[in-house]
């Protein structure tokens, strides 16, 4: 017995080691829909345009009112982004989203958050400012989509604001206006409200995304993925 | 005597070393290793080149590497000498891994990752462990 005993303990070692990985790296489930949440009761109200109207997507801070939000805000799947411009997998994410945005049109509403990862992101704050100042001038879509395409260019800049007021005027900003936002109050309040609301909602890094008020896991920000979450929250909401 | 309880020693850091192996790589199969974070940042050490080797992540390659140690210190525990010589080229290898992966992290990548030199400090106290255990 004594003989066998060091190898039974390397197997066992072995097979808890082999266990403990497959757990932890099995695919997490995408989260199912919280039943009784009210959280994802579309508001009869929402259907206004005003952006306002909407409920917030997830419980927690409210964010910088009114959100950047594409989409209907009575969509059966309602998804809240909190990005950094300047973070790799967001850039990466980005695409992903937009795909989302065209398949499911009116079924989806798109939120999203400045949650800049400030001191390891160096320019992460003046992106969020840049189109924090575009949305002032109800362009914040145009420049979140031309920040997050050409990441790659300005990421290693010293200096990125002339390279965001090239981008301002690339999509037909008042420059002069968009300069003086850039550095109000209103632009800085709105970035620490979106921050706020992510912190009170346990964002420790970016992107995380919300469907409904359920975080959906990291790994499962692949389109196929999402896609599958997305059909399966419009879904549920169909037989409501 | 004191032979067994420095194998037994060098066993359980090897089991240490091995769940900070599984962890290490875990993060780095599920993706968590490339999501920018407050605390780290975009964890820039796991998800640079050199986390991978030959599409292997090298956070399973030390994860059979301290399964490897630990094999052997625990033979080497109940006595067999093949094991116990062998534990000390092993963990010579691995020291000086960990080696160059804190001279990578340091001059090359330019960020720590914390379980990564975790990992290293495991492999010194390793190393230690096994060269006072041949002197005696």
């Amino acid at each position: 017995m004594k003989r066998l005993l060091p190898f039974i303990i390397i197997l066992a070692v072995l097979g808890i080691a082999l266990v403990s990985a497959w757990y932890f790296t099995r695919t997490i489930p995408a989260p199912t829909t919280a039943s009784g949440s009210q959280s994802q009761q579309p508001s009869s109200r929402g259907s206004q345009a005003t952006q306002t109207a909407a409920e917030p997507v997830a419980k927690g801070a409210p964010g910088a009112e009114p959100a950047h939000v594409l989409g209907p805000a009575n969509a059966p799947a309602r998804l809240e982004e909190f990005g950094d411009f300047e973070c790799p997998p967001c850039g990466l994410f980005h695409p992903i989203l937009v795909e989302m945005h065209k398949e499911f049109g009116d079924k989806l509403q798109i939120t999203f958050r400045e949650y800049p990862l400030v001191p390891t992101h160096q320019h992460a704050l003046a992106a969020a400012s840049a189109a924090e100042a575009a949305g002032m001038q109800g362009k914040f879509w145009e420049m979140h989509d031309l920040l997050y395409d050409r990441q790659k260019d300005w990421k290693t800049q010293f200096d990125v604001r002339p390279v965001f007021e090239g981008y301002a005027k690339e999509i037909g900003l008042d420059v002069e206006r968009y300069k003086r936002d850039l550095i109000s109050d209103y632009v800085a309040k709105r970035i620490t409200l979106d921050g706020s609301r992510g912190h009170s909602l346990g964002v420790t890094g970016t992107p995380t995304v919300f469907l409904n008020g359920v975080e959906v896991p990291f790994q499962s920000l692949q389109a196929d993925q999402l896609r599958v979450v997305i059909q399966r929250e419009i879904d549920s909401a169909g037989k409501r | 005597m004191r032979r067994t309880w420095l194998y037994g020693t060098a066993a359980l850091l090897a089991l240490l070393g091995l769940a900070d192996a599984i962890y290490l790589t875990v993060e780095h199969v599920t993706g968590q290793s490339v999501r920018c974070t407050i605390i780290t940042g975009c964890s820039e050490v796991l998800s640079s080149s050199y986390a991978v080797v030959a599409g292997v992540p090298l956070a399973l390659i030390g994860g059979a590497g301290y399964f490897g140690a630990f094999s052997l210190a625990t033979l080497a525990v109940f006595g067999y000498r093949f094991a116990a010589t062998l534990l000390m080229p092993l963990t010579v290898a691995m020291f000086l891994v960990s080696l160059w992966l804190i001279y990578l992290q340091a001059f090359v990548i330019h960020a720590f990752c914390q379980f990564c030199l975790f990992s290293a400090l495991i492999t010194l106290l390793l190393l230690v462990v096994t060269l006072v255990s041949r002197r005696l």
